[in-house]
């Protein structure tokens, strides 16, 4: 058992960055091939006028068409003609984004302290519902134009961080104070978070010249305002502000970890919880106050989302939180890796869009691969074997892995 | 690191639902038309049994194989994967054969519920494999086998359907016993019922069985509390955590699928899926019943009789807030989970098992 212990810590000591990147990496391409041979033999069972006919059966789908959609559509086919860097497409990859970097957020935080955030959804769902009504309240009281858009966006942000973060503060107390498990308590509060946003939403919300389930428009002047003459037109519903301001708070969150004592606690306790004791952390206080912290990311996201995609708070909440999940753990939950994640990740969410319109492949197939990729990286052990039977495959992931491991 | 002096635990929880439940049954029946009683006279309808028994089906088949992976010492988290995979196989199986017609003398529910307890097996042993072989991290790969199922089903169902949710088969017709299901008071609901549910009470008894009284029994409870020790009596521990990760994935399918063929009828796909969260109840179920298999078919009915109301009222139109009272089972997880909070997990669960160390 000791040694077991001293020996994943010793690996997690050894384990550079460079191979927690070759194994994100390695774990994507494998994904990527699971996931296209899972298109191709679902061709088989779609119907469809041309396709590739092998043995008497019709495959309709083609995997590299659909990856080119995937990943090119979503940049708006760069390498087709008359390419502008602000086209529509673009907006959606970089919007999705900004949204997966404070979910991804979330989610690492927490996963750094040894919890396993699930909540973010819920999280983001009860921030987003606040942001949105907090706003209209306030936007009766606040001038309009620049005035109000100077007041309204913090306070709508804060809204959502305070809402996501309450609301997250509860599994971290119910680990802390009464030990039930924080895994099934943030799924059972995404449940809950669903159920109580929409019974508020009927029950005094709901936009009475409206049939969808939604809020009232927060006034315009309250949305993300859009950076004259190099951002992206206001339709697209993206703004360069959010994007500046989500890298902000990531670089934030990575100086908090890694240079403040706060951090130092934090990361303690998800390393080795008694150890962090010992050194004098107050351990329940510490679950919750980074379940607080990674709860009031989750808000962040919501009132993002409220803020910039849609100025207003719709039932239908996209599944941020969940993809915000892949995010960190293909990030190795690391602040910084986050922003490269949640870009990948959102250009997975916007390809999906582009492979609904070019091809008969279902946009779904976004959700299976994020999980083929979740469960790739929570495998290393299987690209280590893989690296040791080709040596010349995984080379430096080798030296490293067998420096951690002393029965290799 | 300080416990409190006195925690709440699992006789407390016991005690105190058995006192909330007297107060609302004396409340029912000196005030019959208050909130007590209507609720005491839907909870006494039969028809509300029926629905409960049904509605237990999948939380807990997916507890008694939740039992058997973790006594094992490989937490099972993808269990709410395994019944969306199964529950949606079995029907578009189901779908594909045609419904209502028979090959080899076995009707196509039949052939359906069988391809989806093993499509639900496959995925176990994926997850097997991911988490025995390549010691992956179990929560993390039980979340991964949930996330893929979560996409894969309504995936799947697009190509077919055109649409996340899938056509409608039919049900499973009730099967009869002839003298027994005229026994006053339990006849009707034990002996007049779908298939899924004796396959549910069956393998509640034999899941029991095996657990505690066979060798089988022993060597997964060995290789969830000393692996090490079960291997130099000369067992092979990975062999038996395999075999318990596997028995999740069979029972787990029998009850999606019987859940699918017995009550939904068709697959809803979008956001949660029709499973709706029922695995995840089924970890807390079988955490309430400390790993007892009779114990997590009985605390399955709690959850399943909490749903039955709530269908019950939304039946006889009473005016209730849906979505509000559809959270009552999930936060009576939370509460189950905040009493038994500190359940023992077997010694080893969670962790690989490298029999080649030393």
């Amino acid at each position: 058992m000791r040694d077991d212990l001293e020996r994943l810590l010793e690996r997690l000591i050894h384990a550079s960055v460079a191979e927690r990147v070759a194994i994100s990496v390695a774990a994507l391409v494998a994904a990527i091939l699971v996931g296209g041979v899972l298109v191709f033999v679902s061709g088989g069972f779609a119907s469809c006028r041309a396709g590739l006919d092998l043995a008497g059966v019709t495959f309709c789908y083609n995997p590299m068409q659909v990856y080119y959609e995937l990943f090119l559509g979503s940049l708006g086919h760069p390498l087709e003609g008359d390419w502008s860097p602000m086209n529509y497409s673009l907006a959606t990859t970089l919007r999705q984004t900004t949204l997966l970097i404070f979910a991804g957020l979330s989610v690492a935080v927490a996963f750094r302290a040894g919890l396993f955030n699930i909540g973010t959804q819920g999280q983001l769902v009860i921030g987003g519902l606040l942001t949105a009504v907090t706003v209209l309240f306030a936007a009766s009281y606040v001038p309009g134009g620049f005035v109000g858009t100077v007041l309204l966006i913090p306070i709508g942000v804060l809204a959502g961080a305070v809402g996501g973060g309450l609301y997250g503060a509860i599994p971290g107390a119910l680990k802390a104070y009464a030990g039930a498990n924080e895994v099934i308590t943030t799924i059972m509060l995404n449940f809950i978070a669903a159920g109580v946003a929409s019974t508020l939403l009927s029950w005094r919300f709901q936009d009475p010249d409206s049939a969808n389930p939604q809020t009232r428009a927060i006034p315009e002047y309250a949305e993300i305002p859009n950076v004259p003459v190099v951002g992206f037109s206001g339709r697209m519903d993206f703004s360069l502000l959010a994007l500046g301001f989500a890298i902000a708070l990531m670089i934030g969150i990575a100086w908090l970890l890694a240079r403040t004592s706060f951090g130092y606690e934090l990361r303690t306790s998800g390393i080795q919880p008694k150890a962090a004791a010992y050194g004098g952390v107050d351990e329940k206080r510490m679950t919750v106050a980074s379940m607080t912290l990674s709860g009031a990311l989750g808000g962040v996201a919501g009132a993002f989302w409220v803020l910039m995609e849609h100025g207003r708070w719709l039932e239908n909440v996209p599944a941020l939180g969940f993809d915000g999940i892949a995010v960190s753990i293909l990030a190795g939950n690391n602040p910084l890796g986050v922003g490269a994640a949640a870009l990948l990740f959102g250009v997975l969410s916007s390809g999906s869009n582009a492979i609904n319109t070019a091809t008969d492949v279902p946009p779904e197939l976004v959700g299976v691969l994020s999980g083929l990729i979740i469960l790739f990286v929570a495998m290393p052990e299987f690209f280590r074997m893989m690296g040791r039977r080709y040596a010349d495959v995984g080379g430096p992931e080798r030296a490293r892995s067998t420096g951690g491991e002393a029965d290799d | 690191m300080i416990e409190l002096p006195s925690r709440p635990d699992r006789r407390t929880l016991l005690v105190g639902l058995g006192a909330i439940t007297a107060v609302w049954v004396v409340l029912g029946l000196v005030f019959p038309d208050s909130w007590a009683g209507v609720l005491l006279s839907i909870a006494a309808n039969p028809s509300t049994h029926t629905t409960m028994l049904r509605l237990a089906v999948p939380i807990a088949l997916a507890a008694i194989g939740g039992i058997f992976a973790e006594k094992s010492g490989v937490i099972n988290i993808g269990i709410e994967g395994l019944l969306i995979v199964s529950a949606f196989s079995a029907i578009i199986v189901t779908f594909w054969l045609g419904s209502g017609e028979s090959t080899l003398a076995l009707s196509h529910h039949w052939w359906g519920f069988a391809v989806g307890v093993l499509v639900s097996t496959l995925f176990a042993l994926l997850f097997a494999v991911v988490c025995i072989d390549f010691k992956a991290d179990q929560i993390i790969a039980g979340l991964a086998v949930w996330l893929i199922a979560l996409g894969l089903a309504p995936f799947v169902s697009r190509i077919v359907f055109d649409s996340p949710n899938t056509a409608g088969v039919g049900y499973f017709q009730n099967v009869t016993i002839p003298v027994l299901s005229e026994i006053p008071l339990l006849g009707y609901l034990l002996f007049d019922t779908p298939p899924q549910v004796y396959i549910m009470l069956a393998a509640a008894v034999a899941g029991w069985y095996l657990l505690n009284r066979t060798a089988f029994g022993r060597w997964v409870v060995a290789s969830g509390e000393n692996p090490k020790a079960l291997d130099t009596a000369g067992v092979d521990v990975r062999r038996v955590r395999y075999t318990a990760v596997l028995l999740s994935g069979i029972f787990a399918g029998l009850g999606g699928a019987g859940f699918a063929l017995g009550q939904l009828g068709t697959f809803a796909g979008g956001g949660e899926t029709a499973i709706g969260g029922r695995g995840f109840i089924a970890i807390a179920t079988y955490l309430f019943a400390n790993y007892h298999p009779i114990g997590a078919l009985l605390g399955s009915f709690l959850f399943a009789g909490l749903e039955a109301m709530q269908f019950q009222l939304q039946n006889l139109g009473y005016a209730v807030p849906t979505e509000l009272i559809r959270t009552i089972p999930y936060a009576t997880v939370i509460v189950v989970l905040v009493f038994v909070g500190k359940t023992r997990l077997p010694e080893a669960a969670g962790e690989a098992y490298d029999g080649d160390e030393d």
